[in-house]
Order: structure tokens, then sequence, then C-alpha cells
């Protein structure tokens, strides 16, 4: 049986996949981060939509698909996110 | 020498809670995490907890001088602390804290209209106690999952907060002996395991982004 995993903690897969596990230069398509980010297709799209919404995530149209890389907030939420994962952790609790 | 301690204990959690309740309120302001939410409230309650405790000393000590504490300010401060315990246990999902039963819920607010500060102080610190050690089990059971060993001296640090709570609790019973004293050591302790671990994470580079809490 798999691990639970909080809405929290899927943003953190994504952003971390979109920050350090590019497949180009061009960003991440939503296939790719589907397979990494081990989420369905419904649920990381609503994500998605928020995260680029958010400014966390930028979306750019290369080659006919759509492709997301991690903005300059996304880097510092993805920071904040890290650190506080482990201010959580002490405490024996999931952020 | 247990007036100074009992002062040293307050100003000490009042401080620990306070800092670590904002490490959590920041916390959640950059990630929206409900959890630290909770966080932020435990631990500004029992930041809260202390600081009332330690002004009624204050006030004791300056103003009043009557050699003790007022017994309600030491009891309004204990069921403050009490909640934030709560809310430490209550991250560790207690579901089923409250009963369901409407007669079960009116029953268990009665006593609280039956009893002295005196008695409630004891219900509320009997309260603690078992928040405290249901804290401590979770976060050391959790500890077997992330082998964070940030998470033994948390799980040490509320354990040793519960023995203090019990021991401050159980010396009502020899009122004049050296149990108070060491109850009152023994939280120092336990407030400052609780602290080490949480003053490593790094915060440097983190600052608000009122666009994020909205993730």
């Amino acid at each position: 049986m798999g691990e639970y995993r909080t809405q929290m903690k899927i943003i953190g897969d994504i952003l971390s996949t979109t920050r350090d596990d590019l497949q180009d230069e061009n960003g991440a398509t939503v296939t790719y981060l589907i397979r990494k980010a081990n989420i369905s297709h419904s649920r990381i799209s609503t994500l998605l939509k928020t995260l680029v919404s958010q400014g966390l995530l930028e979306q750019a149209d290369s080659q006919g698909s759509n492709r997301y890389k991690i903005s300059q907030s996304g880097r510092e939420f993805l920071q904040a996110y890290n650190s506080f994962t482990k201010f959580a952790d002490n405490f024996g609790l999931n952020i | 020498m247990e007036f100074l301690l009992e002062n040293i204990l307050n100003l000490v959690g009042f401080l620990v809670g306070l800092a670590i309740g904002l490490m959590s309120y920041i916390g959640f302001r950059n990630t929206g995490s409900p959890t630290l939410f909770r966080l932020t409230i435990a631990f500004v309650s029992i930041s809260l907890g202390f600081f009332v405790i330690w002004s009624g000393y204050m006030v004791e000590d300056f103003i009043i001088k009557s050699g003790s504490i007022e017994r309600w300010i030491q009891t309004v401060g204990i069921v403050i602390q009490t909640v934030g315990y709560f809310f430490i246990a209550f991250s560790h999902s207690i579901k089923s804290f409250f009963p369901k039963s409407n007669y079960f819920r009116s029953v268990g607010i009665l006593p609280f209209f039956l009893v002295s500060t005196v008695q409630l102080e004891h219900i509320f610190r009997s309260v603690s106690f078992i928040l405290l050690v249901y804290g401590a089990i979770e976060t050391m059971l959790s500890y077997r999952d992330n082998k964070n060993k940030g998470a033994i001296s948390v799980a040490l640090g509320l354990g040793l907060l519960a023995f203090g709570e019990f021991l401050g609790w159980y010396s009502f019973v020899f009122p004049e002996s050296i149990l108070y004293t060491i109850s009152m050591t023994i939280k120092i302790a336990g407030l400052i395991a609780l602290f080490i671990p949480v003053s490593k994470v790094p915060l440097k580079k983190i600052k608000f982004d009122d666009d994020l809490d909205k993730i």
C-alpha cells in the first residue's frame, strides 16, 4: 500500500521535479510530471492551474504542448516548504 | 528557591513557546499548511499560559507581596497551556477526543460548575499530562518512519514536560517537599529539549509572501 501524501506534499513533489529533474530547458510536460509526481491527470491539471495562477510555475507553449518550469516565487516556496517539512518532522508531523 | 524556579520556568516557557509559535506562524504564512497553523495555536497558547503565570508571580513579587500567587491566575495559565497541549495532540489526529453523544457532552461540562479553582487546576494538570504523554508517544513513533533525530529530542521534551506536570500535580500530596522544585527543573529541561531541534531549522532566507498563503 502506498504512502498517503498530503496536497502540500504533492505540490512539493511537482515543484521539486520542475526544479531538479527537468527533461530539457523548455520545461516539463504534463505527462512527465504525472509520471514523476505519481498523480492522476485530472488532479494534476487542477494543481497546475493553481500553481500557475499563484505564480509558482511558469507555463510555456513549446512544440505544440504545454510545458512547465518553476518560477522564482516557486523556488522560494519550495525552499520554505523544505525547511518547514524538517520543522514539522521534528514534531512527528507532515505539513 | 521554589519561587525563583517557578519564575525561571515560566519565563523560559513563555520565550520557548513564543519562539516555536513564531516559527510555526512564519511556516504557515509561507506554505499555508494547516499543520503549521495548529502548531502556531498550540505554541502561542503554551507561551501565553506561561506568560499569565509569570505575570502573576511578578505582580505578587512587586505589588501584592502576600507570599503566594493568586490561585485563579495559576489556574487560568494552566488552562491556556492545556489548550496548547491539546492542539499538539490534535495535530497527531486525535479524532475521538470529544464524545459524540450530546448527553455525554453535557455531562462532560458539568464538573466545571461543581469544582473549585484548586480542583480545576488538578483536573487541567492531569489533562495536560495525558495530552503530553500522547504527543510524546506519537512523536517517538514517528521516528520509526522518518528517522529524524530531532523527533527524539521533541519526544523527550514532551515526555519531560509530562513527567514534570505529573510531579507538580502529585506534589499537592506533599506540599512542602522537594517534589515541586524537581517538577519545575524537569519542566525547564523539557522546554529546552523541545527547542534544541527546532532552533536548527534553517530559516535565514525565508520571507513572507502574501500571495503564497492562498495555496
